[in-house]
């Protein structure tokens, strides 16, 4: 049996690499089958803002590619509800679906898996 | 069951160590090294939340980070050697690294 | 890198043969790179070449194998979805040949 990953994304899409190398660490262990989570949390969860504009900075569309991640087999998407809400966004208009956890419930999130790494 | 968490940033300038203990749960421990050690400047305001922490999720720090800023180890943080922080991180289930 | 020569048009490739810009593809550079894999595009390769694009279009990436067969088997169904049909028509390589032939860069996360 395989050991189940989470992955935590803390990094916005325009913050540097860290948005990127998370992606496709998921996207490498999905290609593989690998049991992969994704958190995103603190300024991660604007990879999930909606109509963003990467060709106006000349970066590549992480938005687009995290719609992959189901064909990827990466489907267990998770995000931290109250960093959702202190960001002005709304779980309901997401570039992914992603289910909301409240922040009592992010241990037991982390427990439910093998490894952990944040990026 | 339990996670160990190694923060390594100043927490006057990152969110990390805020964050980490919002995924802290019982049982679980935190290991402060480099500038994450300054959480445990006297009269700070992270040293009052790691104070205040409940003793179930158990504070490491290690000694020559703290000895190197002049911080003194409080007595609900245990001073650790990088032997004892390998140690550490085999009695944890998994350990995670805020980068 | 080495170049294709389409129509009298020059088209630069890369170490691996995939093309260097993406807009350079066209049906008649895919017929020449199929050519150079022994290759004769029928239309069960149009259609994945296609569908490859599109892919690509809606997601800016390759996929890998396994996606290649999800997407695959979602968009024209499970009889042409799945791995014999796709190695068959692709040299046992699909992913990274049809990516090849379709005019997108080289998959990674691709053994």
């Amino acid at each position: 049996m395989a050991k189940s990953l989470l992955l935590i994304c803390r990094r916005s899409p325009w913050s540097g690499p860290g948005a990127r190398e998370a992606l496709d660490v998921a996207l490498a262990g999905g290609a593989f089958d690998l049991p992969i989570s994704l958190l995103f949390l603190d300024d991660g969860v604007f990879q999930l803002k909606p109509a963003q504009q990467p060709a106006a900075v000349q970066q590549k569309d992480l938005t687009a590619n995290l719609q992959a991640l189901p064909l990827f087999g990466v489907e267990a998407l998770y995000v931290a509800r109250a960093d959702l809400d202190s960001r002005g966004l709304s779980a309901e208009h997401l570039s992914l679906p992603a289910t909301p956890v409240e922040d009592a419930h992010l241990a037991a999130l982390l427990d439910q898996h093998d490894l952990v790494i944040t990026l | 069951m339990a996670t160990l968490h190694l923060l390594s940033r100043s927490p006057f300038v990152d969110l990390s160590g805020a964050s980490c203990l919002r995924l802290l749960g019982a049982g679980d421990g935190l290991l402060l090294t480099g500038d994450a050690v300054y959480a445990l400047q006297a009269d700070s305001r992270p040293f009052a939340v790691l104070s205040a922490l409940p003793a179930d999720r158990p504070l490491f720090a290690l000694a020559e980070d703290l000895e190197a800023r002049g911080i003194a180890a409080p007595d609900f943080v245990q001073a650790i050697d990088y032997a004892e922080f390998v140690e550490l991180t085999l009695r944890f289930e998994r350990v995670n690294s805020w980068l | 890198m080495s170049t294709l020569n389409v129509m009298g048009k020059e088209i630069a490739l890369d170490k691996d043969g995939y093309l260097l810009e993406l807009d350079d593809w066209s049906p008649a550079v895919a017929e020449a790179l199929a050519a150079r894999e022994q290759i004769a595009l029928g239309e069960a390769h149009w259609e994945i070449l296609e569908l490859l694009r599109r892919f690509y279009a809606e997601f800016q990436l390759s996929p890998a194998t396994r996606p290649l067969i999800r997407y695959t088997a979602q968009q024209l169904g499970p009889e042409k979805g799945n791995s014999l049909h796709l190695n068959q028509l692709f040299h046992g390589t699909p992913a990274k040949l049809a990516a090849k032939l379709a005019g997108l860069p080289k998959p990674t996360n691709c053994i």
